[in-house]
């Protein structure tokens, strides 16, 4: 074990932190503010491959963008669909992931090959070159977003709208906090967010687009928000959790031995048995707000 | 499609009139709806109970690989056969045994812990079919299930076999179940209204397990349908190619079939129908059959919309009568 | 919209009048309507009572006027002209803030963020000054930086009207601001109303109790179905006169004069029989939703032939303790015995084996099924029993029979048992709930808070039906925040404040000095 050895490992734990860290702040938003959004994984896979578009069209900071405004523009509609118009946001969560599955798929195939495409070196975002090794530039923006979004949700006017909107939107109402505007507002933030973590899947850590690229991570999300009680610090947290469960199948892998006696399946298991342990054992602590899920009426 | 320069009217009219259209189309849409309603019974009964199981997709993986695992002995076919399906169908259930217990116990929300094991599933099958269930001739599938455990065609020619019939039964035996026993009320009240179930003596615990149990029996006979009812290979390919997607795509049949057992057998045969023409859709007009997933997925969109819920209940209701309980 | 009132004590403006309803109709979207035709004044420096029984329309005409709905037809009309509000952000705008009866707050927030969250444009300090300014001015006392659910009833109210009045409101709206509130509490709401009154502010008080309405307000309007039945200056008419107004004439129930809530009759006992308790609470200790103990070492004893009456503003236990009798919720310590049998924590099944009912208090969340029919409805609870189910399938001929008779013998207005209960009006889902819980043969009955929100005529009914149980030997545990009621039926009547009785005595015995304390929390009085 050399230290270039434990370095790498490291930077794969920061490298898969920053989507969880990024779309778990982005719902910890959406949330506070009342609304469950189930398909931020079909915002991944989409996003991932509209950034991927973006970066072909005009290089990587395109691409990123590109994957922003995929997640605002679903963010949007599902707010809409939810917030105004009542909808159900089960259903429409999970039309967002049947969707995206079946969109990414299809556009793959007419990208070229079926199944996967890789992103040309040229329009991949380059990463800052430190000593140590090389880094996204995403990742301290991951890193700093929970502090902004914790400041924001706990020390400003508007986060206490937010909230107020989630926990009692009468209460909101009757206050003239305009009720299905801020929860439209939050969960595009929330959806544009997890846009840019998709973006930053392809353009900027794996360099290519499969049909699985998402691999769940958008549930993964869900139960870190779950994990953090929507506190966005303990979201960084649980990021970087999730992030270390997954260098840790690197890790194991390479032990001497391992390789040969555990199948690589097994140890690709390892990240959604760990999480599903941390979420075992943590429910129960959180509080929710009273109105998560639930549609305004004024009666 | 317009996007992608696709015309898409020479295409959907493409997709109908294949799907619908011919004999050997409708047999197509059935055979695809087979596995389809079984895993749309899952998530629907889960959903009348007021629990989101997606889980389907990993537990059929785990039925699929019990059937295939079945043939490895020699039995009498037909009996073969049953027992396949029955292995299949405990494999379902002990898949979401887990995510089971830790509702009842730890209160963990199911769309995380089903979608967990969707993954872990997915890699053991993934290993399973390399490994264990490989077949020595030709590794990039298993095993080819045993002509004795084969479900015989019931069209010459086409994919249609009985698993249709199978599906259907367990779509008729979930609807007696929901509406005409008193479990299944009691089930059907725990969805609607929590507390008022628990006044009334509805245990949620037994609720919970009782959903999984049936959920699982569904999802596992859909993994089984689909190796032991497809030729001309009866066998899972590696990477999981022939039976990958369907799990998901029950839930979105589920919806459009308003979670309701006999609701769900149409929009399957609707959805398998579309699945089949699209492969034409690719042929004809040049579009990539993925198209129908995406397809489905904003009829599901819009089916969140409270005003086209409304009016597809009506439209439903004309269609089939439903009796309530009394 | 018009900004047109200069606030402070003598508006420059020589209107007569701060806000007029003319014609206002409201039609919720299911059909029903709430108000046809209702023409009213505010004037600054009054009091106005707004009078009516539960359902005619009092709480929607003022939802109308402070913005928060809008009228299907009508118009609202200010001394600047016509005015429409599209959200509770404009008419607050012109000067009109609402106390809502079931309090607008968010609970995990402090007060002061509650005030904060509708005056988004002034700092904490500032705010902060302004409120305790405020508080001194009108005395209601209240902590500012706790977060809002740790307080006691009375204390949320404070903070309720404070946050109304730190926008600075010409027209303050209560919705039945006392029935949170004890006596004492009361008179000092009363106080407080007329020191805004000398401000030259108006003041619309809704209540449905005669007694305050003619203690407080200078003129009434009464509603009644949705129209204004009449309007009077309080001086000059009497409580009779009103209350024909709010009932109308044609009142005669079963031969029998309605019966009003300002004097109830007090039934004769015939005493309950002194033998074995029915039920028996042992130094019962529940757990709130908070985490905080609701109910504090409670012990009483029910016998047969007897209704014990637990009065007391509601937010005191009352809720926890019945659901804790009644397997609903569990229990930290103590006992709760059954007939000498111990039932502690024993499920609603094994309870209602044993003898006991429970009419819920919120009917919508444990007594019903809302999207279920009537027939499934009136076997909740007994599903597994003999007779209706047969090798694990539902004896459907059993079940409709069954949910027949109760139509039937409780007079349920339905459109078929087949209709989906959610059609029912709130009266006649009361009477499917008290019908189902009846056939059960119960020997003890809780009823929690059975009336409210009924019509007269579905009122009176549960009354005189639980009257009848009593005669028939039945024990009765009667939990009602409408202090008439309880003290009207009941034999004995505890006094519920803060997770304890404060006392337990027959109605015939108490002053109402002595009930006004006792509700307020003294002991021993």
């Amino acid at each position: 074990m050399n230290w270039a050895y434990f370095w790498s490992l490291f930077s794969i734990s920061l490298h898969a932190m920053v989507p969880i860290t990024i779309t778990a702040v982005g719902e910890v938003v959406g949330e506070s503010a009342g609304l469950f959004n189930i398909g931020l994984e079909g915002i991944l896979l989409l996003s991932a491959f509209t950034g991927t578009l973006g970066a072909r069209a005009g290089g990587p900071l395109l691409g990123l963008l590109a994957g922003l405004a995929t997640g605002l523009g679903i963010g949007l509609i599902f707010g809409l669909i939810c917030a105004y118009w009542k909808g159900s946001q089960m259903i429409a969560g999970v039309g967002i992931n049947l969707f995206a599955l079946g969109f990414v798929a299809f556009g793959l195939q007419v990208l070229g090959s079926p199944g996967f495409y890789t992103v040309p070196r040229a329009v991949q975002l380059p990463p800052i070159r430190t000593a140590v090794g090389a880094f996204s530039p995403l990742i301290p923006v991951a890193l700093v977003l929970p502090f902004l979004v914790h400041l924001v949700l706990n020390h400003t006017r508007l986060g206490l709208k937010i909230k107020a909107v989630g926990e009692n939107p009468e209460a909101a109402d009757v206050a003239g906090v305009p009720v299905e505007l801020t929860q439209l507002f939050s969960t595009a933030a929330g959806a544009a967010l997890a846009g840019l973590a998709g973006a930053y899947m392809s353009v900027s850590w794996l360099g290519s687009v499969t049909k699985e690229i998402s691999a769940g991570r958008g549930f993964i999300a869900l139960a870190t928000v779950v994990f953090s009680g929507l506190r966005p610090l303990l979201a960084l947290v649980g990021g970087l959790l999730f992030g270390f469960f997954e260098s840790l199948a690197t890790w194991i892998q390479s032990l001497p031995g391992i390789k040969e006696a555990v199948p690589w399946q097994f140890i690709s298991m390892i990240p959604y048995i760990a999480t599903l342990l941390v979420v075992a054992g943590v429910i129960g602590r959180a509080r929710f707000p009273k109105s998560l899920g639930v549609p305004y009426r004024r009666e | 499609m317009w996007a992608w320069g696709y015309n898409p009217w020479p295409a959907y009219a493409a997709l109908f009139k294949e799907s619908f259209g011919s004999g050997y189309g409708l047999a197509s849409a059935l055979a695809n709806a087979t596995p389809l309603i079984l895993t749309a019974l899952t998530f629907a009964i889960g959903a009348r109970a007021g629990l989101f199981i997606i889980g389907a997709e990993g537990m059929m993986y785990m039925g699929a690989m019990a059937a295939v695992a079945l043939s490895f002995f020699r039995l009498p076919s037909g009996l073969h056969a049953l027992l396949a399906l029955a292995f299949a169908a405990f494999a379902g259930i002990v898949w979401g045994l887990v995510p089971a217990l830790l509702r009842i116990l730890r209160g963990v929300h199911e769309v995380i812990s089903t979608i967990m094991f969707n993954w872990i599933s997915h890699f053991l099958a993934f290993y399973l079919v390399a490994n264990v269930l490989v077949d020595p001739v030709r590794a990039e599938k298993t095993i080819s299930v045993a002509r004795t455990s084969r479900l015989p065609l019931l069209l010459r020619g086409t994919d249609l076999s009985l698993g249709i019939v199978v599906a259907s039964a367990m779509a008729f035996f979930l609807y007696v179940y929901l509406w005409h026993t008193v479990s299944g009320y009691e089930i059907r009240a725990a969805g609607a209204n929590p507390h008022a179930a628990r006044y009334g003596g509805v245990s949620p615990k037994k609720t919970v397990l009782l959903v999984f149990l049936l959920g699982g029996t569904a999802a596992g006979l859909a993994g089984a349908v689909e190796v032991m009812g497809r030729p001309p290979t009866y066998a899972v390919y590696s990477g999981l190619t022939n039976i990958a997607g369907f799990g998901f795509d029950g839930i979105g049949v589920a919806m459009i079939g308003r979670i309701h057992p006999l609701g769900i057998i149409p929009a399957a045969v609707f959805y398998g129908g579309l699945q089949a023409g699209a492969r034409l859709m690719q042929m004809e007009a040049g579009v990539p059959f993925e198209m129908v997933r995406a397809v489905q997925g904003v009829i599901v969109l819009a089916l969140a919309l409270p005003e086209l819920i409304r009016i597809f209940r009506v439209f439903v209701r004309t269609l089939f009568p439903k009796r309530r309980l009394a | 919209m018009a900004r047109g009132l200069t606030p402070g004590p003598f508006s420059q403006n020589v209107a007569n009048f701060l806000i007029r309803a003319e014609g206002i109709t409201k039609v919720y979207p299911d059909g029903t309507v709430a108000l046809s035709g209702v023409n009213l004044e505010v004037r600054p420096g009054e009091v106005l009572g707004l009078l009516g029984e539960n359902g005619a329309g009092k709480t929607t005409l003022t939802k109308i006027l402070s913005g928060l709905l809008p009228p299907t037809s009508g118009r609202l009309l200010t001394p600047k002209g016509p005015v429409r509000f599209h959200s509770p952000k404009d008419a607050l705008g012109l000067g009109i803030g609402m106390v809502h009866q079931h309090f607008a707050l968010v609970d995990t927030f402090t007060a002061l963020e509650n005030v904060a969250l509708g005056l988004p444009k002034l700092s904490r300090t500032l705010l902060r000054k302004r409120l305790e300014k405020l508080v001194e001015e009108t005395g209601l006392k209240v902590p500012l930086d706790v977060p809002v659910e740790k307080l006691a009833v009375g204390e949320r109210q404070r903070v309720e009207i404070l946050k109304v009045l730190a926008r600075e409101v010409e027209l303050l709206i209560l919705d039945e601001p006392t029935s949170v509130l004890t006596p004492v509490e009361t008179a000092e709401l009363f106080k407080f109303l007329r020191r805004l009154k000398e401000q030259g502010k108006a003041v619309i008080f809704i209540t449905h109790k005669l007694k305050e309405a003619m203690a407080v307000t200078d003129r009434i309007v009464v509603l009644r179905r949705g129209k204004v039945a009449g309007e009077v200056e309080t001086g000059k008419t009497t409580a009779g006169e009103l209350a024909k107004l709010m009932v109308g004439t044609e009142v005669e129930l079963k031969g029998r004069p309605v019966e009003l809530s300002l004097e109830l009759e007090t039934k004769a006992a015939s005493g309950p029989q002194r033998e074995e308790p029915a039920l028996v609470v042992e130094d019962l200790c529940v757990q709130g939703d908070t985490g905080e103990l609701a109910v504090r070492n409670l012990s009483f004893e029910l016998f047969p032939g007897e209704i014990l009456g637990i009065a007391g503003v509601e937010g005191n236990g009352q809720t926890e303790l019945v659901e804790a009798i009644c397997g609903l919720r569990p229990i930290v310590s103590g006992k709760v015995l059954l007939f000498g049998r111990e039932v502690s924590g024993l499920s609603p099944t094994e309870l209602y084996r044993l003898g006991l009912a429970h009419i819920p208090e919120d009917r919508w969340k444990y007594g019903l099924i809302l999207s279920f029919t009537v027939a499934e409805n009136a076997i909740l609870g007994m599903q597994r029993e003999r007779r209706f189910h047969f090798l694990g399938f539902v004896r459907t001929k059993a079940v409709r029979g069954h949910a027949g008779k109760l139509v039937r013998e409780f007079g349920i207005q339905t459109s078929g048992i087949s209709a989906p209960v959610k059609s029912l009006s709130g009266g006649n889902q009361q009477k499917l709930i008290a019908g189902r819980e009846l056939t059960k043969d119960p020997r003890v009955i809780v009823a929690a808070q059975p009336t409210r929100g009924l019509d007269i005529g579905a009122a009176q009914f549960i009354r005189d039906l639980l009257l009848r149980l009593r005669e028939e030997g039945r024990a009765i545990l009667l939990v009602s925040a409408d202090l008439d009621e309880v003290l009207a039926l009941s034999d004995r009547v505890a006094f519920m404040y803060e997770g304890e009785f404060t006392g337990i005595a027959r109605p015939g015995e108490l002053s109402p000095e002595a009930v006004g304390l006792l509700m307020g929390g003294m002991k021993g009085v």
